[in-house]
């Protein structure tokens, strides 16, 4: 048993290696629990409770320093103890929600402890060691692996044995509540996505992904793609041409372009910024991550260590921003570095002003379109796959998401470089942030409408009359009114400020009373 | 009508244009500093990141007060995005309505301390929130919406 453990804990270890896998949502519960599923043995049952577990967890993301409960360390624990004890996704939800809870507190406090780290690398900064800057980078970016790690070990060694003993006396009627308990409480993920995306303005595409599958059973792909097909109508955005990400082939140097940097080294800053959260902490956040990126390209242009340690110490300023679309702001903080190393006069203080100036836009465009909606359509996709234990599931989920993500990451990184925030001018200058924001607005909601139909199965087992079930009364009304119900009462009362842990027992409650009561099955 | 006050030195990002906007409901974003309305550069980053059917208006601090004055603009849903505790201080100065503010990032700097996740106060800041506690104002720090709100007044020494 200890070498599964063992194994479970490199699952846990991968998820929260996260960090320095460009943030690529290999970590979502979609795709750890099919790892754990494959370590003991039922690949199946964990691919269909890491669906349950992404439905519930959805809503819940990193934006900015504010740190969501930890689904890595909850799922793979709740998936792991349910599998062994044999007692299904019901449980390994009621498991995941609490540990995830706790678990965050963890985090937290390690990111609070990364800050006194912060004057280790400013004194590597000052020597210009930008050795020893790296390792810290690194080392202190293992961290958050190894502790987790180290809990979800010995959670599994000590506590493994007590858990399964407890979870299989777990009466059937208990693990049925549950399990209704737990399909409410993906009510709650939607509705959370709702409160970021809904609004009456494009009320009409949510209902119109909720009526193509609850009347048409069309699945999540086809609304998906009915989503996109429309957006391209509304904002008409095909008879303009291509997005103006591809609007400059990217090997075709301006004329100006000094050569201190060559492909591959431009390359290297995309592939370093994989890192860039690596040594996330509260007070500078995602400071030394930026560093880490550019370190390649400022060896070459900063030989000496007094001007290595310059560098380094400007860019030790605070900086936090998607991801996803950092690779922007990197390429123009490298033309800018470049500028600095070649004249005299140069400002480098404005290097951290452009930095500063573009983390907040660059972040409220990309986190929108790569939080709000490619990874609400890829999850949405995956998980109506996966609920029924398709493998295609976190595959498609991962595919959908990070070939965008990638595409987008690396042409940014040139982009930057080459055009600058000149780029910024010409894409302002035009409509397309919003046709693409319009545009992302669409296709999303519809595919959040149709998860109440597609992924939420809630109904009543009571009768109207002998052998006339209300159901089926129900169906000929609006087939799968009564989740489409729960989703809006929980997203209104997400409105009027009712905490989410209140909405989750609430459910919770709701669903377990209500199968225990055969009002709900 | 005011919908929120928020304090925040990275002002339009992801946790405003992507949480709070459609949380609140919001139609305008109304950034009031200084600094920015005076810089073309800035205002047409934070114009690419705004969130779909909102209305960006950047303005100095008292241009931005002038604005939540006029009764031309009651109609509106607004939320102040501000940088400092400072310029908080000076809207609700200058606006009656503002009652309450909240507190998303304050990123650690010289002599200020950190008293949440995302928000340093210095000796300075904590003055003017005393100050604000006294009138009467609601103070909370809370990034995102879904986070739990924390009561300023039990954050700091009073």
């Amino acid at each position: 048993m200890t070498f599964s453990y063992l194994l479970i804990t490199l699952v846990a270890m991968f998820g929260h290696a996260e960090d320095f896998l460009a943030t690529s949502l290999l970590s979502r519960p979609l795709v750890l629990g099919p790892l754990v599923g494959a370590v003991l043995g039922d690949l199946n049952q964990g691919i269909m409770i890491g669906a349950s577990l992404e439905l519930i967890f959805m809503g819940n993301i990193k934006v900015g320093a504010a740190i969501p409960p930890d689904v890595i360390t909850g799922g793979v624990l709740g998936t792991a103890f349910a599998i062994l004890s044999g007692q299904g996704a019901a449980v390994a939800l009621a498991l995941a929600v609490p540990i995830s809870i706790l678990a965050e507190m963890l985090i937290s406090g390690l990111f609070i402890f990364r800050s006194a780290f912060n004057k280790k690398f400013a004194e590597a900064a000052e020597a210009g060691d930008f050795k020893r800057f790296q390792l810290l980078h690194i080392g202190s970016g293992l961290l958050k692996p190894l502790l987790m790690g180290a809990v979800v070990f010995l959670a599994l060694q000590l506590g493994a044995g007590t858990m399964k003993a407890f979870l299989e006396t777990i009466p059937p009627w208990v693990n049925t509540g549950l399990h209704v308990a737990g399909n409410m409480q993906s009510g709650l993920g939607i509705a959370l996505l709702m409160n970021v995306m809904f609004s009456k303005k494009v009320a009409p595409w949510f209902f119109l992904g909720f009526l193509l599958s609850s009347f048409l059973h069309l699945p999540m792909i086809a609304v998906a793609c009915l989503g996109v097909v429309m957006a391209l109508i509304v904002t008409n955005a095909s008879a303009t041409g291509t997005p103006a990400d591809n609007e400059e082939p990217s090997d075709i140097p301006t004329q100006n372009q000094p050569a201190s940097f060559s492909k591959s080294d431009i390359r290297s800053i995309f592939f370093r910024s994989f890192t860039l959260e690596a040594n996330f902490n509260f007070e500078t956040c995602q400071n030394t991550g930026f560093a880490y990126s550019l370190m390649r390209i400022l060896k070459k242009i900063y030989p000496s260590p007094e001007r290595m340690a310059l560098a380094l110490k400007r860019h030790l300023q605070f900086f936090n921003t998607s991801p996803y679309g950092s690779t922007l702001i990197l390429g123009i903080a490298a033309a800018m570095e470049e500028e600095n190393s070649r004249l005299k006069d140069f400002d480098s203080e404005s290097i951290n002003n452009v930095k500063l100036g573009l983390m907040g836009p660059v972040a409220g465009i990309f986190d929108s379109l790569f939080w709000g909606t490619l990874k609400v359509i890829a999850a949405g996709v995956g998980t109506s796959l996966a609920m029924n234990g398709n493998a295609l599931g976190p595959l498609l989920f991962i595919i959908l998401f990070n070939v965008p993500h990638f595409v987008v990451r690396y042409q940014l990184t040139f982009i930057g470089y080459r055009q600058g925030y000149k780029f910024l001018q010409k894409v302002s200058g035009s409509h397309v942030m919003d046709k693409l924001t319009s545009g992302a607005a669409i296709v999303g909601l519809m595919v959040v409408g149709a998860m109440p139909a597609l992924l939420m199965s809630v109904s009543t087992p009571l009768e109207v009359a002998s052998g006339v079930s209300l159901q089926d009364t129900l169906n000929k009304i609006l087939p799968q009114m009564i989740p489409l119900g729960f989703t809006m009462l929980t997203y209104y009362l997400l409105k009027r400020q009712v905490r989410t842990t209140y909405l989750l027992l609430g459910l919770l409650l709701v669903g377990f009373l209500g199968s225990v009561l055969h009002l709900l099955a | 009508m005011i919908k929120l006050l928020r304090i925040d030195d990275r002002l339009v990002h992801g946790q405003v244009a992507f949480t709070w906007v459609p949380s609140l409901g919001v139609d305008t974003l109304l950034v009031a500093n200084d600094k920015v309305a005076r810089d073309d550069f800035q205002k047409m980053t934070m114009g690419l990141a705004k969130p779909a059917g909102t209305k960006l208006l950047i303005k100095p601090v008292s241009e931005a007060t002038f604005f939540l004055n006029d009764d031309k603009n009651k109609s509106a849903k607004v939320l102040i995005l501000v940088n400092s505790v400072a310029d908080a201080f000076a809207i609700c100065n200058g606006v009656q309505d503002v009652r309450a503010i909240n507190f998303g990032g304050l990123r650690a700097r010289e002599g200020a301390r950190m008293i949440s996740k995302a928000v340093a106060l210095t000796s300075e800041d904590e003055d003017l929130v005393r100050e604000l506690l006294r009138r009467g104002l609601e103070l909370e720090v809370r990034q995102v919406p879904s986070d739990t709100r924390q009561k300023l007044a039990d954050l700091i020494s009073q």
